[in-house]
């Protein structure tokens, strides 16, 4: 016999996540980032249905700012035969001007009035900016976030440097946004394309800004089709470069977040690699108050909001924590300067129980180490101690889990 | 036969070890099977999950079993997630038969509001706990199920005949029966009430509870062509049988097996010998051996569709056998059911909606469909819930 697929019923309670953020209750950390997903308001009612707390519509801006695509727009970074390790785009702002988003804000508003809707925006000229805010504070919005740094398409410096390059331009055109909001909060996002993330976050404080979304796309140059010369994606036979996201920018984002959450006391709204539940973690633990996402979305769908609140209900359950809000800032006592690390005499132990004899830390070790391995006669490895200094290489090539281990001499 | 008889949500549970979130991937798990541990266990998935499984058309088939099976474990390891109280429904609703259907039947009432009793002359399980041989599912890894089922309802010691029944469902609301299928066919031949002759869930219920009191001798012959029959083969070469032979009277094509477990007997050292009749049993106190014929198989299809074998005149010859296990199937074991209407081969006739001839009256299981797998059995008792529920909210 054969039957019709059950809608199941619900076995668990709910796992209350809320909090509030910039004055904005949320059900839980997890925020649709400005991009694709967050541009039709069939696929933004979608992932609210599903669980998303909140969402930044795609960019927008005022009429007759003219937004000329390029298809095929998007290209990966494999990895190791693993898909999409990292995802790049030439996508530029939404074709859909304000208008429209601020019908999308409204409806939405009235039709899930406890979600977090924000718009993103991007103009040029101040009374555009200014004209953007007011429309999306009337139509509803909770927030407003302004792209400063957009990095697709741009080649050299002008007329593409990003606008959170420029200390001065910053700080000048946050003001604006600023001052033309009555209430909702403004967050500036960033890019982490800078010399000094910290200056850039500096000035975002002291032009009244209330946030800072850290932080946009890494520009990348894809790839090269090796037979043709085309760089990807391929627009016939040429290219640009891509803002790249995903899995592989996460760590490049953790250092941003904590390098401003560390120096500037601003509410951080973390974005860039974070598609899991203790990504988001570890984002939060490094400073950011909320986790947005994207690429996990286009690569998996709405659907991975169910493990990313499953899991985060049950590692604060696990940690005996009470709400995601504790988690901010939580690593940030953990990260010091070089000088400040612990000067300790530490070792590799290899466990031979565990060992599998696959000769992977000792060619590592031969040949990027310090040649401390030996594995003769019988192929199992065994540490040198007065030649290994302790650096750790071997213990990451390991395929074992626990097999070898770093111990501190006695 | 496609995917999960109890619509687990594969994707998510898999999508959720991927992240190492164990505990929300049991949590879907356990959504949707009752008895999610034992089937975590012994559910044959080359059969199920994995011959729908899209990797498969890549490469092989994701490890789907396994990963619900490592899922469920490590939930119960931690303790059971807490779950939610659901609001009653005032109502009452009765569950014979504390097997896979039955528990099945009573969790999906549970949380519908209902309020389950459940009866059963033994401890709850069925199958899995009398009959599923030792070396498939240890007691602890069905009481995992059962442990966490009994916060949902209890289940009441209680044999149930033709009185208890009309009391049961007269104070009731409905009813589901879940009878199974507790009596072992014989094969009507000669030698067949001899010492060392055992019906087959005898012999796989003494083995499974008290295998040190087993003593099955040197030689076994098994008859029959089911996978109740391999599992008794399995379990005699287990309990130290230096010969095992399994007999069947029709050949490999037309034997009732999941392909796993006939492969898991062979590997075990069983002898499967095919187109062989037993005549008759041979001993004076205690067996000692068993005469048969060989067989062809005939142009004449049985009710099953299958040809029907028929007996090699002169053609007989005697396989010596210290235990004999009888394992030609099962029938329903209640007599108080005299009333119900029937299908060929004795099985309670449902309707779509497992509407039994008595209204009010529902079944599920083996007792409506013959011998079948645990998560059918399971799936078979969550569908005829929401059958009930469905009466109980026009009624």
């Amino acid at each position: 016999m054969e039957y019709q697929k059950l809608k199941e019923i619900d076995i668990y309670p709910l796992r209350d996540m809320s909090y509030d953020f910039l004055g904005i209750h949320l059900e839980n950390p997890f925020i649709l980032a400005a991009a694709p997903s967050t541009d039709n308001l069939d696929m933004v009612r979608r992932a609210f249905e599903m669980g998303w707390a909140g969402a930044i519509l795609k960019t927008t801006s005022v009429e007759g700012n003219r937004v000329d695509l390029a298809y095929p727009m998007m290209s990966t970074f494999d990895h190791e035969g693993r898909k999409l390790f990292g995802m790049g785009n030439i996508d530029l702002i939404s074709e859909r001007h304000i208008d429209e988003i601020e019908h999308d804000v409204k409806v939405l508003k009235k039709e899930f009035p406890e979600k977090m809707v924000a718009a993103s925006i991007m103009a040029g000229r101040k009374e555009d900016w200014q004209s953007l805010v007011e429309r999306l504070e009337k139509a509803g919005a909770d927030l407003i976030e302004c792209s400063f740094s957009c990095p697709q398409g741009n080649i050299g410096e002008d007329p593409g440097k990003m606008l959170a390059q420029s200390l001065s331009a910053t700080e000048l055109t946050a003001r604006w946004v600023k001052e033309a909001t009555k209430k909702i909060p403004v967050s500036i996002k960033i890019t982490p394309h800078v010399t000094d993330i910290v200056e850039v976050a500096r000035a975002v404080k002291r032009s009244g800004c209330d946030a800072l979304t850290a932080s946009n796309s890494i520009q990348a140059l894809m790839g090269i089709d090796i037979r043709s010369f085309s760089p990807y994606p391929n627009v016939g036979g040429k290219s640009t470069y891509s803002g790249m996201t995903g899995p592989a920018i996460k760590p490049i984002t953790l250092r941003t977040i904590a390098e401003i959450a560390r120096n500037v006391d601003i509410p951080i709204l973390g974005t860039g690699g974070a598609s899991t539940w203790s990504d988001a973690v570890e984002f939060m633990a490094v400073g950011a108050g909320v986790v947005e996402l994207c690429t996990v979305v286009m690569h998996y769908g709405f659907r991975v909001i169910d493990d990313l609140k499953s899991g985060m209900s049950h590692y604060l359950e696990e940690m005996n924590f009470s709400s995601p809000a504790v988690l901010v800032g939580k690593a940030l006592p953990n990260i010091v300067m070089h000088d400040d690390l612990q000067r300790k005499k530490i070792r590799s132990h290899i466990n031979k129980k565990l060992c599998i004899a696959c000769d992977l830390c000792y060619v590592a070790c031969r040949d990027g180490g310090h040649m401390a391995i030996d594995q003769k006669p019988s192929r199992v490895p065994h540490v040198e101690w007065e030649r290994c200094v302790g650096c750790g290489l071997c213990q990451h090539v390991c395929p074992v889990e626990s097999c070898i281990e770093m111990h501190i001499m006695a | 036969m496609a995917a999960c008889p109890t619509h687990i949500n594969v994707p998510k549970f898999i999508s959720m070890i991927r992240t190492d979130n164990i505990i929300g991937a049991a949590e879907v798990v356990k959504t949707s099977n009752a008895l999610a541990n034992t089937c975590g266990k012994i559910c044959p998935e080359e059969v199920f999950c994995q011959s729908v499984c899209t990797r498969g058309k890549q490469d092989s088939p994701i490890q789907i079993r396994e990963l619900h099976f490592f899922a469920t474990q490590q939930e119960a390891k931690k303790g059971f997630s807490a779950t939610k109280i659901f609001p009653a429904s005032g109502k009452n609703v009765a569950v014979i038969g504390a097997g896979p259907a039955g528990l099945g039947c009573a969790f999906e009432l549970s949380k519908l509001g209902y309020h389950v009793d459940v009866y059963d002359a033994q401890k709850p399980g069925g199958v899995p706990r009398k009959s599923i041989p030792l070396f498939r599912l240890a007691p602890r890894e069905l009481e995992s199920d059962t442990k966490f089922l009994s916060g949902f309802f209890a289940t009441k010691k209680c044999l149930v005949d033709s009185k208890t029944f009309e009391r049961i469902h007269r104070e009731h609301d409905a009813t589901f029966l879940a009878v199974g299928l507790g009596r072992d066919r014989l094969l009507g031949i000669a030698g067949e009430k001899l010492k060392g002759v055992l019906p087959v869930l005898q012999f796989l219920e003494k083995a499974k509870t008290a295998p040190s009191k087993m003593n099955v001798g040197k030689k076994v012959v098994i008859v029959g062509g089911g996978n109740v029959s391999l599992d008794a083969a399995a379990t005699a070469k287990r309990l130290g049988a230096e010969s095992v032979v399994l007999i069947y009277r029709r050949g490999e094509k037309e034997m009732r097996v999941w392909k796993g477990e006939l492969d898991e007997a062979r590997r075990q050292g069983v002898e499967i010998r095919f187109l062989i009749n037993p005549v008759s049993i041979l001993g004076k106190n205690k067996v000692a051996g068993i005469k048969c014929m060989r067989t062809r198989l005939g142009k004449q299809k049985d009710k099953t569709g299958r040809p029907v074998p028929v007996e090699i005149k002169g053609s007989d010859f005697t396989i010596d056998a210290d235990t004999i296990v009888i394992a030609i199937g099962q029938t329903i074991d209640a007599n108080w059911l005299g009333d119900f209407e029937r299908k060929v081969g004795g099985y309670v006739k449902v309707r779509e909606n497992f509407r039994t001839s008595l209204h009010g009256v529902f079944a599920g299981g083996d007792m409506i469909a013959g011998e079948g797998t645990i998560v059918q059995s399971v799936s078979h008792g969550k569908y005829a819930a929401r059958a009930i529920h469905d009466y109980l909210s026009v009624k």
